[in-house]
């Protein structure tokens, strides 16, 4: 909320000038100042005039001629508002003054008399949106009379402060300048100023009756009825408070229940008695029963929000907002204000229900003070009394079948050492808790009682809280007690080397949003938005984009391929590591871990490296160096097709007989609605295969012996892969093979046609002795026969 | 006899002006090769027919030959040394051509920051936990004692998933606190975690909001635990995630799941910044979870992992964080 120092100091004492140190104050009470500024007048030398005579200019009809004492000397001034005669009091610029920081006032004649000066508007002086006629100060500051000639800055009340205070929900109590107030006296140790309400009461009681059918709803329901109100704006100095609180000005009625909300907290309404009746009744709307509210929208209402009638319509929801029907308008002559405390659940209820939050409900939702009640309404009336020469009736209402009382709190002393950790005896806690107004009694415990306005402090931790702001957080020792222990745990390592692993690779870790686009998934993962809806959608995005919960990571992947190709770089190559969401069995989604990374654009070349675009094989060897980083065994890459993936160039990751993932390039045609061309290799791999826990790897003692090392070429048609080739090769070659490495692949015209030779080199070491011809000779054939039983390739010669 | 005594006269300097291997393997081959004097000479040898001469005339020989093959071993050192000298002075590499560099990729700074914040509890005797992202409006808020009412419920703030029909609402949760009830459910006191990952929020993004972000949850609970441990144990970590000399400030603030509350703020850069918020576990926590609090108490704090790397690394538009360029990623290596 915002007000002004002055507001406060009409409540509190503030011992500092410094707006710094005071917004220090309000921080260590808990009131985050969020902004706050300075507020000077934008004129100067412009003091407090009174108009002695107003005659007619001879030479013009639409401006009269004045003469205005500023104190020192009488000045001719001509002026063309006619909102005052002779005795009106007004600011008048003074030649040399300057308004609005560049805008001189100067002596001029016109039609051929001279003007020494100009008296001023609201809008000439930043003063306030009233810009027909000047500014008559006699009824709006009445005092300004006794300071014909000063500044008239020091009658708006220049210089002053204005604080934007973010009051935590907790703190019901501080949404006014009083509340704020009695929270500075407390830190100041000053005392509190009296709120000095106090109404002349006139004329008969009001003829109102008040039935409450739902205390429990309704636990306070208090007012006053006002006669003899002249509807009109409001003075100068009030609307001014009002525009530094944020709030528009609209009439006096309103504002003094606007000013008097800021002022004490207490929301407030006005009801017109004649369209009114006499009679209130406040109960549970019935369903669908509706009302007209003061924003002209017709509101259907149900059981469970509680409304105020005349006894039989609603003329307002019960401190949510009030109804056209009773509205206050230009012909109002007599208001009853009503100052009730509601049930706050039942209040953010109706207003979230009806999507309908007013300054009242917001208070009331939180939590207002029911021991305000009457004293928010007199402060409204004794406003009116001065705004709208309103004559307050005797006898207020005032029903209260709640009878919510102060409440108490047993408190052990021990509590604050427990949960602060320093230790305060009886007199400093009591202390503490008094400067608060709430009273103690006892040594310990200690029975605290909490006023009304608390509603935040029910239990000891409450008091802690209390305890701990007066005794300042700063006088709080700090200590660094150690945990149990238990270190990094070992999934959390293995992440770790998985990111480390791929940094090395060159790729780098983007994070993407873990939302995508249904239009996304269109062409990845089209029966993910479809029958079995795998998919799960957000019940209320920001955007079409972020509708869906990503079943994958490849999009967000591709888009950022695509962003950074987009902005010119000749590649990209990224990584992600993140949850995916999938519809399962539990009661909360399928949430695992996935790695992610694509490469697309075109690898750039150096002097000693020609640039080439990347494809599949990279991505399986990835795969691979992250199976050896992470002491993966059995990983194999089985041909694949996946929705989206390149029919001819997509594997199924597999460890063991376990898919755990995709390695493949890209549909060209998916690629394109990405915006990429070329081939795009993505992975997408299940992570927590990847983490499994094998134990200490155990040391294998490398053989002293020779080797025997030797190439063997096989032939065989394209439909025998690779994989299978070498796979048999391994098994050919038993224990011995140290080492295996397929160093060619090549079709031509030393292959038999539709062939296609594989020339792999191998190692073989016993670890106990040196291999002899035979033995190599053995192992030779024994490769041979397994390679062309098991897949049909032909041995075609060997080295 | 006469002839080899003249070898050691003329062949030694002949040897030692050898100018090139391929010199003086020539004279290697003329004075003690297979058509050499010596050779001859050792031949002639077996004509000797008195033992007596014979050996020592072939020991005459011997020491001759020995003389001369030291000296052309020498003399073959010294001009190979050369040689090779002379080769490596012509094998020159241009140093300055860029290197056959291997690539880096770089972790985001966003796991980095988080790694370290980790590593510093780590540090303190925590451990880590994780949890689920989509998560129950129990965990989220219920547990967490923020009321049925509570505006972070409104559609406005908090994104909810359609996940079927359900006893109650699934949503994507707004912070980590929900580990804190989710791991004290599991295990009992004492409970030392740091919980890193991804929050979501209904905000749009722009330069200091993002509907994904992360944040890095703490949660200590024993049974003495105190509002001075909180101080000085996130003191402690600032110190060692923003420089020793950096001073800290706790300010009274509400949240539901903490009293008494805390922001805290800590002077770095010249200013004072408002880095996380903290408190001690409020009793009502402990209850959810079936802790007696009583007997236990506790502090939570949470911090955000893009506000800690901004604040750092002087990044002042959030965006920066979520824009997968290379050129903003080469700078996290």
């Amino acid at each position: 909320m915002k007000l002004t120092r002055s507001w406060l100091e009409e409540f509190v004492e503030i011992p500092m000038d410094d707006p710094e140190e005071l917004v220090e104050a309000f921080e260590s009470l808990g009131h985050e100042i969020e902004a706050w500024s300075v507020l000077e007048p934008t004129f100067t030398d412009v003091v407090v005039g009174r108009v002695l005579e107003v005659a007619a200019h001879p030479n013009a009809d639409k401006v009269r001629l004045t003469k205005v004492d500023v104190g020192t000397e009488v000045l001719d001034i001509i002026c063309g508002a006619w909102n005052f005669e002779a005795g009106a009091i007004v600011p008048v610029a003074v030649p040399g003054a300057v308004l609005g920081g560049d805008f001189t006032i100067t002596r001029r004649d016109i039609r051929g008399i001279p003007s020494n000066g100009m008296i001023c508007s609201e809008t000439e002086l930043d003063l306030g949106d009233e810009a027909d006629g000047i500014m008559v100060l006699n009824d709006d500051y009445p005092k300004a009379a006794q300071h014909i000639g000063e500044p008239f800055a020091d009658v708006v009340g220049f210089p002053d402060v204005l604080f934007d205070v973010n009051v935590t929900p907790n703190r019901p109590d501080c949404l006014s300048v009083y509340g704020l107030s009695r929270d500075l006296a407390a830190l100041f140790q000053v005392p509190l100023r009296d709120t000095n309400i106090a109404v002349t009461e006139s004329g008969e009681p009001s003829d109102l009756s008040v039935t409450i059918d739902v205390p429990e709803m309704c636990p306070r329901f208090a007012g006053r009825e006002v006669r003899g109100i002249t509807v009109r704006p409001s003075p100068h100095w009030l609307r001014w408070r009002l525009r530094q609180a944020g709030v528009r000005s609209i009439s006096n009625v309103v504002d003094a229940s606007n000013y008097a909300m800021i002022e004490f907290g207490h929301p407030t309404h006005a009801f017109d008695v004649e369209r009114l009746g006499d009679t209130i009744q406040v109960r549970m709307a019935s369903e669908g029963e509706t009302i007209v509210t003061l924003d002209d929208q017709e509101r259907t209402l149900d059981a469970r929000d509680i409304v105020v009638t005349d006894g039989t319509t609603p003329v307002a929801i019960g401190g949510v907002m009030g109804g056209a029907s009773t509205e206050v308008n230009e012909t109002t002559t007599a208001i009853f204000i009503e100052a009730a405390y509601w049930s706050p659940p039942n209040i953010l209820m109706t207003s979230k229900r009806l999507g309908l939050r007013s300054e009242a409900s917001a208070r009331f939702e939180r939590g207002a003070d029911p021991s305000f009640c009457l004293l928010g309404a007199d402060r409204v009336a004794q406003l009116l009394e001065i705004t709208a020469g309103g004559r307050p009736a005797p006898m207020p209402i005032d029903v209260d079948p709640g009878h919510i009382q102060p409440w108490t709190v047993v408190y052990p002393l021990s509590e604050t050492s427990r949960v602060l950790g320093i230790a305060l005896d009886r007199d400093a806690t009591a202390g503490l808790l008094e400067r608060l107004t709430f009273s103690v009694e006892g040594i310990d415990p200690l029975t605290v009682t909490v006023p009304t306005r608390r509603p935040d402090v029910r239990k000891p931790v409450d008091l802690v809280e209390e305890i701990a702001r007066l005794h300042g957080f700063a006088s709080i020792p700090e200590t660094v007690p150690s945990g149990p222990g238990g270190g990094l745990p070992y999934r959390e390592q293995r992440v770790r080397r998985v990111r480390e692993t791929l940094v090395g690779a060159g790729i780098f870790e983007s994070l993407t949003f873990s939302f995508i686009g249904a239009s996304d998934l269109e062409m990845l993962d089209p029966e993910a938005l479809e029958g079995e809806d795998r998919a799960i959608r957000v019940v209320n995005p920001l955007n079409d984009t972020e509708g869906v919960m990503r079943t994958s990571l490849v999009p967000g992947l591709l888009k950022g391929a695509s962003a950074n190709l987009a902005r010119r770089l000749p590649s990209a190559s990224l990584f992600e590591i993140g949850k995916v969401f999938l519809t399962g069995s539990g009661k909360l989604p399928d949430q695992p871990d996935r790695l992610g990374f694509v490469f697309a654009g075109m690898l750039e070349g150096s002097w000693h490296t020609p640039a080439r675009r990347r494809d599949i094989h990279d991505g399986t060897g990835l795969v691979q160096l992250l199976a050896d980083a992470l002491d993966v065994p059995d990983v194999t890459f089985a041909p694949s097709a996946r929705t989206g993936f390149h029919p001819g160039r997509c594997a199924a990751v597999m460890i063991g007989d376990a898919n755990v993932g995709t390695v493949g390039e890209i549909h060209p045609t998916v690629a394109d609605s990405f915006g990429l061309s070329g081939r795009v290799v993505i992975g997408e791999l299940d992570l927590e295969p990847f983490l499994t826990d094998r134990g200490a790897w155990q040391l294998v003692t490398p053989s002293v012996f020779p080797p025997v090392v030797f190439d063997m070429a096989f032939a065989a048609p394209p439909t025998v892969s690779a994989g299978s080739i070498l796979a048999a090769a391994r098994r050919g070659a038993g224990e011995l093979l140290e080492h295996i490495a397929l160093f060619d692949v090549f079709t031509g015209e030393s292959v038999d046609e539709g062939h296609v030779s594989y020339a792999i080199n191998f190692r073989l070491r016993a670890p106990d002795r040196t291999l002899t011809d035979d033995e190599a000779g053995l192992i030779r054939r024994t490769i041979a026969a397994e390679v062309t039983d098991a897949t049909g390739a032909v041995l075609r010669g060997e080295v | 006899m006469t002839d080899l005594t003249n070898l050691l006269q003329s062949v030694p300097p002949a040897i030692a002006s050898a100018g090139s291997l391929v010199e003086l393997e020539a004279i290697e081959a003329e004075t003690i090769g297979r058509g050499s004097g010596i050779a001859d000479a050792r031949r002639g040898l077996g004509g000797i027919t008195d033992a007596q001469e014979r050996r020592e005339t072939g020991r005459a020989i011997n020491d001759v030959a020995q003389e001369l093959t030291r000296l052309i071993a020498d003399r073959r050192a010294v001009l190979a040394l050369a040689e090779e000298d002379e080769r490596l002075q012509t094998d020159r590499a241009d140093v300055t051509l860029p290197g056959r560099r291997p690539p880096l990729g770089s972790t985001h700074v966003i796991t980095q920051t988080m790694d370290e914040i980790v590593d510093i509890f780590v540090g303190l005797g925590y451990t880590v936990a994780r949890g689920p992202e989509a998560e129950t409006d129990f965990y989220n808020f219920t547990a967490l004692n923020f009321h049925e009412t509570h505006p972070s419920r409104l559609e406005s703030d908090t994104l909810y998933l359609d996940y079927g029909e359900q006893e109650e609402e699934i949503l994507l949760r707004t912070h980590t606190s929900p580990m804190q009830a989710r791991y004290m459910e599991q295990h009992d006191p004492p409970v030392f975690i740091v919980v890193p990952g991804k929050v979501f929020r209904a905000d749009a993004v722009d330069a200091t909001h993002s509907p994904v972000f992360h944040q890095i949850e703490g949660l200590a609970v024993d049974d003495s635990i105190t509002f001075a441990d909180l101080k000085g144990t996130l003191a402690e970590f600032t110190r060692q995630f923003f420089g020793k000399d950096t001073e800290v400030k706790f300010i009274p603030h509400y949240f539901p799941f903490t009293e008494p509350s805390a922001e805290m703020h800590a002077y770095t850069k010249g200013r004072w910044i408002e880095l996380l918020g903290c408190g001690m576990v409020n009793p009502a926590v402990f209850e959810h979870v079936g802790y007696d609090p009583d007997k236990v108490t506790g502090f939570a704090f949470g911090m955000g992992a893009e506000r800690m790397a901004m604040v750092r690394h002087g990044i002042t538009d959030l965006r920066a964080l979520i824009d997968p360029d290379q050129r903003i990623l080469e700078q996290y290596r």
